[in-house]
């Protein structure tokens, strides 16, 4: 009998599994363990005595040519080893993900303060220190511009003249007829939405050391979310190949998409230097510096026009999206791609007309935060249904049943769903659970007798294209090895910064698929010795990311099957392989241990070894239209939270939220529930309280956790557990699709619908702090 | 300057700079990594070190202040079983992610529990609101702690009882 060694139909095989050992259950993490007792090792924990520190020059003007850089007097600090700019540079100075916008160092002119201009390596830390002050940057300083509706129409100041205007990037979609559409409306609603920047604070920042190696090749154990795009962006900064470069990430103290930005620059930065001295460099971000550096969650100004039959049918949609990119595009094309097919929200919408602009600005450049391009449209799509539903008379959470996505109906990128789409049922669902019906009216009639203190509720429903976007080719793999004794080792590109994909998730693939003790399964992360299986961003580390580790794992265990079919003297169909044991079906007591099975491999000549390359199949896309195939498929997330607001101050508390998941098969739900909890706590600050403060020339005057503030223990509220429908995805592994980013996005929607209905006046602003709340009632 | 102390049970002498913060001292000179840096502010708590038995923020107390006093780290506490309940029940409830935060919570944690072994939610709240955490959105934290509480008073039955 020939072996099943085909991906598509392992994974077809597999997704029809009923019955589970681990996959569904809370299992423990693997490094739960190691990082509580503090021995789970973080990029500074690998810096040791004899390695140089990099401090970087920061730019002192937000936009002005450069004119020249003196780093004699630094030279002279004894412990100093050598500065480094641009020139320095032996490969390329180009390190733009989308557009070739972006130098590593500043190069000619600066765009942004604070933007890095040159490195200082020195033997300790306080020479590094000194030598930066001693470095002279002479500047001839250029108008700024800061305002993206500004810079959309003036071409006499240009952040890149080589552009000729300050829009870097367009998108549009366009279906059906829009004037069409509005014609038949019998409500039409018209706002104006603005969003603001937001960091990720993940509590680690950004770090790398880099160490040449006798053989000319350079190890560099960095924090980014992609070990092969480090990889490639260190070769192409050295002029190197890519086989010269190896990238460890080892634990991440969170990234959240931020590190994906900036974790392949951090790499190069240091690896430059380790490339010129022959010597080990560390460099790692101060606080400041990554408040300050790495690009944030985009700015933005949504014009939003949506109309309704008075039956509660939506008809059209009319969106224009601004992103204020910043000095530099970094993913911000991509990021507005996704915002511009996202904006309808998950619901159908016969006629639609998306224009989104990326433009330039004298700002830190805006990037990759869990959600990318999707919280803000979605805040400003769910304010829309709101409004519509108020003018109908109806119900918000009834207005949002009758147009959510079904099976069968087509995106507003025409786009048809044929499967895999949960989000009705989950909604229906949340509402029912938590009482939503009965609990609006109690906040009304609450309303009317409380004075000071308001309450309201509210529900942001979203969804979130899983992969990367349009026909951009998407594929996973891993490569497993079981060795004589029985133990497992998974080696993949997927790294840990928290999320967990690869410490639990994928263990459990793997004991599920192999039927191997989930003790003996080790998995290697973040590695470039492992086949490239991607980013780890997107949620796709247990989706997209753990595909490979299944199709790995099913093609040794069609393998193991025979082999302990030939063994028991059974039928490969009725082997079973659960937690260590091997047995017949139906019959235990002809039965062998994993470690025996795994012996007999060796004996008999049975490759227990494979890889799980997995290409994700994928529609066709018209740019130009924004029509076609934008995403494999869709998870879906809502979030309801009841809110009290503080008329007198404008302090907004949220005092419950309860979320509802549609994201496919749930594989650990500890897990899941942990990036729901810790979505909705990163939504709260975003909305109530995180905020970055800039003076007339584009600077940060808060770049430090004193000023940026972010939410404590007595922020937070209690997260009801969430609803799960598991709408399964025909590729996903077991049919999981994404979960990390989801909770996050329907968080401003929610809360500022739910201060909508507290106060009775639209929020079209964010953030929601206790001042913006404030004077919003005040002009009321 | 020399300056010694008791770190983890053991007397240590070490050579600092008079403006040298403890954090730098425990992780570039005495090889202590179970010490994050968040902010290096006073802001986050990562950096959270057991001082004469009660919590401080490493990173802004000058070396020369731990002169002649008690340092512990959340590994040796780890190490001789007295976190034990509180790291069980961290790994139990899920309440570790990224766990760059972790050390920091689990020593400001143990320390409540050794102040108040019975907290409210209400108090343990309170007590880490000098730790942040920027993944887990706490409520796991909370259940941890919480779950701690009662096995330490198991522990301390048994105790009793055996
Ligand atoms: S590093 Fe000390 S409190 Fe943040
Ligand atoms: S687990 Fe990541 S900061 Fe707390």
């Amino acid at each position: 009998m020939a072996l099943v060694e085909d991906p598509y139909a392992l994974l077809e095989k597999w997704l029809k599994a009923r019955e589970f050992i681990v996959v569904g259950k809370g299992i423990e993490r693997a490094d739960a363990f190691d990082k509580a007792i503090g021995k789970a090792r973080f990029v500074e924990d690998y810096f040791d005595k004899g390695v140089l520190f990099v401090k970087q020059v920061l730019s002192e003007e937000p936009h002005a040519i450069l004119e020249g850089i003196d780093y004699s007097e630094a030279l002279k600090i004894p412990k100093v080893v050598g500065v480094f700019t641009a020139q320095d540079i032996p490969g390329e100075n180009q390190v733009g993900y989308a557009l070739p916008d972006q130098p590593l160092l500043a190069e000619g002119k600066v765009r942004f303060h604070a933007e890095p201009i040159a490195l200082v390596a020195a033997e300790d830390i306080d020479a590094a220190f000194e030598a930066v002050e001693r470095v002279k940057v002479k500047y001839k300083p250029l108008p700024v511009i800061l305002d993206p509706l500004e810079a959309m129409n003036r071409t006499d100041v240009l952040v890149h003249e080589e552009n000729g205007s300050n829009i870097a990037f367009r998108t549009k979609v366009r279906k059906g007829n829009v004037e069409e559409g509005f014609a038949k409306s019998d409500v039409i609603v018209e706002n104006e939405y603005r969003t603001h920047h937001q960091d990720h604070l993940y509590l680690e920042t950004e770090g790398a050391l880099a160490i040449p190696d006798f053989e000319g090749r350079i190890t560099v154990i960095t924090a980014a979310q992609y070990p092969h795009l480090a990889q490639s962006i260190v070769a192409r900064v050295l002029g190197i190949p890519m086989s010269k470069v190896k990238i460890v990430i080892p634990y991440l103290g969170g990234g959240f998409g931020g590190k994906d930005d900036e974790g392949p620059l951090v790499a190069a930065k240091a690896a430059l230097v380790a490339y010129k001295t022959g010597k080990p460099a560390f460099l790692m971000y101060t606080r400041e510096e990554s408040l300050r550096i790495h690009p944030k969650r985009e700015a933005t100004i949504i014009h939003y026009k949506s109309g309704a039959t008075k039956d509660g049918k939506l008809m059209a949609i009319e969106v224009k999206i601004i992103h204020d990119t910043g000095a530099y595009t970094n993913r911000g094309p991509f990021i507005l791609w996704r915002a511009s097919v996202h904006a309808s929200g998950p619901y159908y919408v016969p006629h639609a007309k998306v224009d989104g602009y990326c433009v330039y600005t004298n700002k830190f450049p805006q990037g990759s935060f869990r959600g990318f391009g999707n919280p803000s449209v979605q805040f400003a799509a769910e304010a829309q249904m709101d409004e519509l539903a108020k003018k109908l008379g109806m119900d918000p959470v009834d207005f949002r049943l009758k147009n959510l996505l079904r099976p069968g109906q087509t995106t507003i990128t025409n786009q048809l769903l044929d499967h895999s789409v949960g989000i009705a049922e989950a909604v229906e669902k949340l509402a029912k659970k938590m009482g939503w019906w009965e609990k609006r009216k109690a906040f009304t009639e609450y309303n009317k007798r409380s004075k000071r203190y308001k309450r309201g509720i509210g529900i942001g429903v979203a969804w979130h294209g899983i992969s990367t976007s349009r026909g951009v080719p998407d594929w996973s793999n891993a490569y497993i090895k079981i060795d004589k004794d029985g133990s497992v080792t998974v080696y993949t590109g997927i790294m840990e910064m928290g999320q967990g994909s690869p410490n639990s998730s994928h263990r459990q693939i793997v004991a599920e698929v192999l039927g191997a003790p989930l003790d003996v399964i080790k998995i290697v992360f973040g590695t470039t010795d492992a086949p490239d299986t991607g980013a780890t961003h997107a949620s796709r580390g247990t989706s997209i990311g753990a595909i490979g580790v299944l199709v790995a794992a099913a093609k040794i265990r069609e393998r193991l099957n025979k082999l302990a079919a030939e063994l028991l003297n059974a039928r490969p169909d009725d082997i079973v392989i659960a937690n260590g044991k091997v047995y017949v079906r139906g019959n235990e007591s002809k039965s062998m241990t994993w470690q025996e099975l795994i012996k007999q491999a060796y004996a008999r000549g049975v490759d227990v070894s494979a890889t799980g390359y997995f290409f994700l199949p994928k529609g066709k896309f018209d740019d130009a239209k924004g029509q076609g195939y934008a995403y494999p498929a869709y998870s879906y997330v809502a979030v309801a939270v009841e809110v009290e607001v503080d008329t007198y101050t404008g302090r907004v508390r949220v005092l419950k939220a309860y979320p509802a998941l549609a994201a496919g098969r749930i594989i650990n739900p500890v897990q899941v529930e942990g990036q729901m909890e810790g979505a909705i706590a990163q939504g709260l600050g975003y909305v109530l309280m995180e905020q970055f403060v800039f003076d007339e020339k584009g600077r940060v005057l808060n770049a430090d956790m004193t000023d940026y503030v972010v939410p404590t223990a007595l922020d937070v509220p209690v997260v009801e557990k969430p609803v799960y429908v598991e709408d399964l995805f025909k590729y996903g592994p077991f049919g999981a699709k994404g979960v990390g980013e989801m909770a996050l996005i329907p968080v401003p929607a929610a809360i500022s619908n739910a201060v909508s209905h507290a106060l009775g006046i639209r929020v079209t602003r964010l953030p929601l702090t206790p001042e913006n709340v404030y004077f919003m009632i005040k002009k009321k | 300057m020399k300056i010694s102390f008791t770190l983890n049970g053991r007397r240590v002498e070490v050579d600092v700079e008079p403006n040298e913060v403890l954090l730098d001292v425990l992780r570039l000179k005495l090889g202590v990594k179970s010490v994050r840096r968040g902010c290096e502010r006073a802001e986050c708590g990562a950096c959270t070190v057991l001082l004469d038995g009660k919590p401080v923020y490493s990173c802004t107390i000058l070396a020369p202040m731990v002169d002649g006093r008690t340092v512990e780290t959340v590994d040796y506490l780890a190490s001789n079983g007295e976190l034990k309940p509180l790291v069980e029940a961290f790994v139990k409830v899920g309440a570790i992610q990224c766990g760059f935060c972790t050390p920091g919570f689990l020593l400001t944690a143990y320390s409540l529990l050794r102040r108040n072994p019975q907290p409210t939610v209400e108090e343990v709240k309170k007590a880490i609101e000098g730790n942040i955490c920027r993944c887990t959105g706490y409520q796991k934290i909370i259940e941890a702690i919480l779950l701690a509480s009662k096995l330490y008073a198991e522990k301390r039955s048994e105790r009793k009882e055996g």
